[in-house]
């Protein structure tokens, strides 16, 4: 009788905790509402996408000219609010190499869950900036060959778009129009006193960006490569010629250009 | 009862002495090969998942790597193996004071000479590209037989310009080699001998060929200064107004000293070689184009350029400097061309090849354990 007694009360006082556990949150905590973010990166010249290899351009110089490859990096993706609060995706994370030779590299996946609701504009750094550009960041090929020399300043090169021209001579000349860390020269070439930092902030224009719940919202990002040469600098490869890592002068007009190289195309859902 | 008992007893006895011949399995335990990656390498390894590195599949491959009875043939005329072209003194590349090939131009058993000259063979676990001048072996060649340095060693056996052998031949000889079966079933857990596991243990060797302790190595790690000669070719080497050596041949930030890419450097003006890159990508750019080889250990290798056609590291500078050739298919990144080359001074030049020179690693060429065994499994 005792025993029965006391399962009883036993069964009686789990039955009372588990009612009292389960009702104890009361309404459940609204569900946390997230989605994801896609770059796809495509490389257009004069409006239509990029033929490379063909000496069929002409930038704002009138300089006649061809592209090869381009190789960049992009980071500090960030999202702007209406209200303009900003949020910086996939923080250390978000160093992305884009190589017109490696298709995959064109499309960039954040990891971030990033809170659903509308966004005015996207925005992100071309290159890598000071804190994290560090000399072997990148082992791993085929980032690792975009390295910069130490002695120009180290870290990573931002952009390497590598094509040729029709020079004054009439002769087809190389250009490498790469963009790292300057340098400031008491006597050039030999005695370097400073350093310039050349990575650049590109917001894109306004454009209702929409994350919705469990889905990937994706942004084509247009490089439209003839601005690299014009606006609001006119670009001249006989002025520049075919390298200027070590020339300060011309990778300023290459940053003030870069401001307005990329633009939206589509966007999709998924 | 005392008749139970010995029943059991005997019964007992009789299973233990039975078991007694019973052969014990030796489980297939291999030891997994660690690389340790030296200081600014990559971490990313050329791997494949269906050859794991083994201490013995290594050590068999090192047997294989130097046992001329890799041709599939035992008379002594007709011996060819690995090392019979890849010297380790040589940066495993020929040199051009081979004794057998004049100049560093190679042949295979038959006489033919190989269609190009050699590549090196150190430090290809990094190489995730291609294999070869053109890159015609690489990881994810949709031809599956082409792909990684497995299908090199059965190519290299199988070409007339080479070994010239047959599978078959190859695996028949080594199953009756005493010593080798045994090595096999350590390495691959049987001690039949396939063409595969051959192909699978000298790959194994091979991707622990590393060398990453030159003087320029230590260098990078703080331990030895350069002089002032090696570190004004240094500051050539790695800029653009100087030699501009390092977009193709990296430095501090790429120490494979090597892109493993293709790129026509300007040597010709006609390009009729039909195993340039063109072959390979389709690409009409790739004419005339080809590896960009590694520069570690360079000074001890030769001859130079995919067709052999330097000797000397001072003709490869000289060339650079004032003998480029202008054509249509030349790379972006010569964009000194026009100029005819970078226009070393004799004091640039001696500076440019003094930090070349750092470059050798002389710890790796006389590394024990890439070196020749002492003596084969049969003897």
């Amino acid at each position: 009788m005792n025993i029965i007694f006391k399962i009883t009360i036993i069964l009686s006082f789990l039955v009372v905790v588990t009612t009292i556990t389960s009702c104890s949150t009361g309404n459940p905590e609204p569900e946390y509402q997230s989605g994801k973010l896609k770059l796809e990166f495509a490389h257009y010249l004069n409006g239509q996408e990029l033929i490379f290899d063909s000496l069929m351009y002409t930038n704002e110089a009138g300089n006649n000219y061809l592209v090869n490859e381009i190789q960049y990096f992009i980071s500090d993706v960030t999202l702007h609010k209406n209200d303009g609060s900003k949020i910086l995706l996939d923080g250390w994370e978000d160093i992305h190499y884009v190589d017109t030779d490696i298709s995959e590299s064109s499309t960039y996946s954040l990891a971030d869950d990033i809170d659903i609701g509308d966004y005015k504009k996207i925005g992100f750094t071309f290159g890598i900036n000071e804190e994290k550009n560090n000399t072997l960041m990148f082992v791993n090929p085929p980032k690792s060959f975009m390295f910069w020399p130490e002695l120009l300043g180290g870290g990573y090169h931002y952009l390497k778009l590598n094509g040729k021209w029709i020079n004054e001579l009439q002769q087809v000349s190389p250009f490498n129009f790469h963009l790292g860390i300057g340098q400031i020269y008491q006597s050039y070439p030999d005695s370097i006193i400073g350093f310039i930092q050349n990575y650049f902030n590109i917001e894109l224009p306004d454009y209702n960006i929409i994350i919705n719940n469990n889905e990937t919202t994706t942004l084509q990002i247009i490089m439209n490569v003839e601005n690299w040469f014009r606006t609001p600098n006119t670009y001249d490869h006989n002025q520049w010629g075919g390298d200027i890592m070590q020339n300060q002068d011309a990778m300023q007009l290459g940053v003030q250009n870069g401001h307005d190289v990329f633009s939206y195309n589509i966007k999709l859902v998924e | 009862m005392k008749f139970k008992v010995s029943i059991i007893i005997s019964l007992f006895a009789f299973l233990i002495w039975g078991c007694e011949d019973e052969p014990i399995p030796t489980p297939y335990e291999p030891t997994p090969y660690e690389i340790d990656i030296p200081f600014g390498f990559p971490t990313n390894l050329n791997i494949p998942d269906d050859n794991p590195m083994t201490v013995e599949g290594v050590e068999l491959g090192r047997y294989l790597f130097y046992d001329g009875r890799l041709s599939g043939r035992t008379h002594s005329d007709s011996l060819m193996s690995c090392a019979t072209c890849h010297r380790q003194e040589r940066s495993f590349e020929a040199g051009v004071d081979h004794p057998d090939f004049p100049g560093g131009f190679p042949h295979g058993v038959t006489g033919l000479n190989t269609h190009h000259v050699m590549l090196p063979l150190i430090n290809l676990v990094w190489n995730s590209t291609g294999y070869g001048w053109n890159g015609f072996l690489y990881p994810d060649n949709p031809a599956e037989e082409l792909r990684n340095i497995e299908d090199f060693v059965r190519l290299t056996i199988l070409a007339k310009d080479e070994i010239d052998s047959d599978t078959t031949t190859v695996k028949n000889l080594f199953q009756s080699i005493q010593g080798y079966p045994q090595l096999f079933e350590k390495a691959f857990g049987s001690s039949t001998v396939t063409f595969q596991n051959i192909e699978r243990a000298v790959a194994q060797f091979v991707r622990t060929l590393i060398s990453a302790n030159s003087k320029f190595d230590k260098y990078m790690s703080g331990d030895v200064q350069l002089s002032q000669s090696e570190l004004n070719g240094y500051v050539l080497f790695t800029t653009e107004e100087g030699a501009d050596c390092f977009h193709c041949h990296g430095g501090y930030g790429n120490p494979l000293f090597t892109t493993h890419l293709y790129y026509n450097n300007g040597k010709d003006t006609e390009f009729t070689d039909p195993m340039d890159r063109f072959l390979i990508s389709g690409d009409p750019m790739d004419h005339g184009a080809y590896k960009a080889t590694t520069l570690r250990n360079i000074e001890v290798q030769g001859p130079y350029m995919h067709d052999g056609r330097f000797a000397t590291l001072d003709e490869v500078i000289d060339f650079y400097s004032h003998d480029l050739q202008v054509s249509p298919y030349i790379d972006p990144l010569m964009h000194h061309i026009n100029d005819g080359g970078i226009q070393l001074t004799p004091t640039e030049r001696e500076d440019l090849l003094n930090f070349i020179r750092t470059l050798r690693d002389d710890e790796f060429m006389t590394n024990k354990e890439f070196s020749a065994p002492a003596k084969f499994p049969d003897e």
